[in-house]
């Protein structure tokens, strides 16, 4: 199974990625369509100032098991037994934002998209990008980055490669605890790794 | 190996489903006493309030217990259950064998023990019936009275408004949510409230209900006022179900006493969710708090131990997430420190609705509430609140106006 690996050590902070996210998630799928459309397009990650490099991407690690799909109250929240990724269908979000309550990473936002339309707003984040992937196409943000804060690889092989690739080293490290101990303290040894 | 079930909701399921995981073999009888295939209760609100269509408050597909090789009996009252002989017994004389047993039963709407509470036109609600009598019986356009302004109440009275009644809440203590809620973040709630257009009275008790021609038409509160309504939903908190435990020693009013590993006091006999008493996370106290997430965990872990992993689980961590015509409020772990070195930290800034208010005890943080667009970075706090480590550990000053995920990994 393929992922987005980010590599934060590397990002200089361009905001390319989050316009290609946007763009990729509005209705026309390009940059001029994107701008016109009623109901403007989110990035599904965020950058951050970061408090050693110039910025911190961040976005859905897709988790497994995942602890916002626990504590989803409305049966929003799915994972993909092919693609591996944890899934928001924003018909059945009610925006109650007990994902945000859950999410250790910090990723969700809520706002409205046109893939909801009746719905003011819906829970969004990263979807790695379904329709390019089904074209052989990379993710966006990947596409976009330039610098190789954002790669798309094995899920495997990132783990392997845990020193360099921070966060996917977060991502493996909260398997490998779920896998230990249920509930609550498995996120103990998450926040361990990662700080 | 006979695996039986007590419940199809949020704790009952997380078990079946952990169990079916760790053991393919084993027969799995899952009985509620609900006729419906397995939906979520928070959902009732929003289905009420017409948010929701009917079809998306159920949780699972119509194949569910085919798939995953359960034996539904919907529809099935339990009442008794007998330890000696491992036998649960049904309405209508059946009887089931188990070598292993849940009870996942969840809990039930508490009354005030007032006099009218058996009138026409008053309501709880708990359960998909509970929004079908509404459903029936609620004069379109009419007034409401919702007694309690718990996470119940308040969605109730947020659908209520959408559904065109006229609402008005009614709490005894000086705040919404006084549990959870410090009075600034209560203060926030309450604008909200009224902006929806809810008349909330605080500092008041329903003392008696008024009746003409047999239906509810007002309230009597303890301070003498009258409340006129069509309608009341009483939404005071819940009482564990455990009637059907007569005789076992379980039946305590604050739910089953459960071991760290779900079981209770009887061999093969375990518990999980709203019907459970299981410890505070922070203090290890009994934890009168019942909330989904607690209930999923709670069911993980019974059913992976009732195939014999030995889970061990940490208690619950209050928290819940509120939101209100859009505008969220996420809170959890203790209100106030408990001790002589406790210290909170308050961030408000009003033109922005943004609030932020992190409570500390012996260096480390145990509790957060944060109103406003910041509410999306909660599962961060709650991370660092279960560490349970001084904060001054972090390689950030989380209480900083700047504090935001990056700054931990970075
Ligand atoms: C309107 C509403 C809104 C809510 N909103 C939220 C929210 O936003 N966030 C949150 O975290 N929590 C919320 N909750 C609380 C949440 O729904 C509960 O914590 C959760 O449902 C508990 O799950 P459970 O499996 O323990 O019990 P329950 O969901 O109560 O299920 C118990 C099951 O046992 C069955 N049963 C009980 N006794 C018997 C018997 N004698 N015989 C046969 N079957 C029996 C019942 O029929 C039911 O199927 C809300 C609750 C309500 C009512």
């Amino acid at each position: 199974m393929k992922t987005v690996i980010v590599r934060p050590e590397r990002c200089v902070g361009c905001w390319q990625c989050r316009l290609a996210c946007a763009v990729e998630h509005s209705r026309a799928k390009n940059l001029v369509g994107a701008l016109f459309e009623e109901i403007k397009p989110k990035p599904r990650l965020r950058l951050y100032p970061g408090r050693l490099h110039w910025a911190f991407p961040n976005k859905c690690r897709h988790c497994d098991p995942a602890p916002c799909q626990a504590v989803c109250i409305a049966g929003a929240i799915s994972k993909d037994p092919v693609r591996g990724t944890t899934d928001i269908d924003p018909a059945r979000c009610i925006n109650c934002a007990m994902c945000a309550m859950a999410c250790p990473f910090g990723v969700l936002t809520y706002a409205a998209t046109f893939a909801a339309p009746e719905r003011r707003a819906v829970a969004l984040k990263c979807d790695q990008c379904p329709d390019r992937e089904a074209a052989g196409r990379l993710p966006a943000c990947v596409e976009a980055c330039k610098v190789g804060a954002l790669t798309y690889g094995e899920v495997e092989d990132a783990q392997v490669d845990k020193g360099r690739a921070l966060a996917q080293a977060v991502f493996a490290s909260y398997q490998a605890a779920a896998e230990a101990v249920p509930g609550l303290p498995e996120t103990i040894s998450l926040w361990r790794k990662l700080t | 190996m006979r695996y039986v079930i007590i419940g199809t909701s949020a704790a009952g399921l997380a078990a079946a489903e952990t169990i079916r995981q760790r053991d393919r073999q084993g027969g799995i009888t899952l009985i509620s006493d609900e006729p419906h295939l397995p939906y979520s209760r928070p959902l009732l609100t929003y289905l009420l309030g017409r948010e929701v269509d009917a079809e998306k408050i159920f949780l699972k597909s119509h194949d569910y217990f085919d798939r995953w090789g359960f034996e539904p009996r919907l529809g099935a009252p339990v009442l008794k259950v007998k330890p000696e002989s491992r036998e649960v017994h049904l309405e209508g004389g059946e009887t089931v064998l188990y070598d292993k047993l849940l009870i996942a039963s969840g809990a039930s709407p508490r009354l005030l023990g007032i006099p009218g509470e058996d009138l026409a036109g008053v309501y709880t609600l708990r359960n998909l019936a509970d929004v079908e009598n509404l459903e029936k019986g609620l004069p379109p356009g009419g007034s409401v009275a919702i007694v309690g302004a718990g996470a119940v109440g308040l969605k109730a009275a947020e659908a209520l408004i959408r559904r065109g009644n006229r609402v008005t809440l009614l709490e005894a203590e000086s705040r919404p949510l006084p549990h959870l809620l410090d009075q600034t973040a209560a203060g926030l709630l309450h604008q909200v409230l009224t902006s929806l257009g809810v008349e909330s009275h605080f500092g008041v008790r329903p003392v008696g209900l008024m009746e003409k021609k047999g239906r509810l038409n007002g309230l009597l509160l303890d301070n003498d006022n009258t409340v006129t309504a069509d309608a009341v939903i009483i939404a005071v908190g819940v009482r564990p179900r455990n009637e059907f435990l007569a005789g076992t020693g379980l039946d305590r009013p604050e739910g089953i006493p459960v071991s760290p590993f779900m079981e209770t006091g009887h061999r093969h006999i375990f518990a999980a969710g709203d019907c459970a008493c299981a410890p505070h996370f922070l203090t290890g106290e009994p934890a009168a708090y019942r909330i989904w997430p607690a209930a999923v965990a709670q069911g993980e872990i019974a059913g992976a131990n009732m195939t014999g992993a030995g889970r061990r689980y940490d208690g619950i961590l209050p928290r819940n997430s509120i939101s209100l015509k859009g505008v969220k409020i996420i809170a959890g772990g203790l209100l106030e420190p408990d001790g002589k070195d406790g210290e909170v930290f308050n961030e408000l800034d009003r033109s922005r609705g943004h609030y932020r208010r992190l409570v500390f005890q012996n260096g480390c943080l145990v509790g957060v509430t944060l109103a406003g667009p910041k509410a999306a970075d909660a599962g961060i706090y709650f991370q660092i609140m279960a560490r349970k480590v001084p904060v001054k550990d972090l390689p950030v000053d989380i209480r900083s106006a700047a504090f935001h995920p990056g700054k931990l990994w970075a």
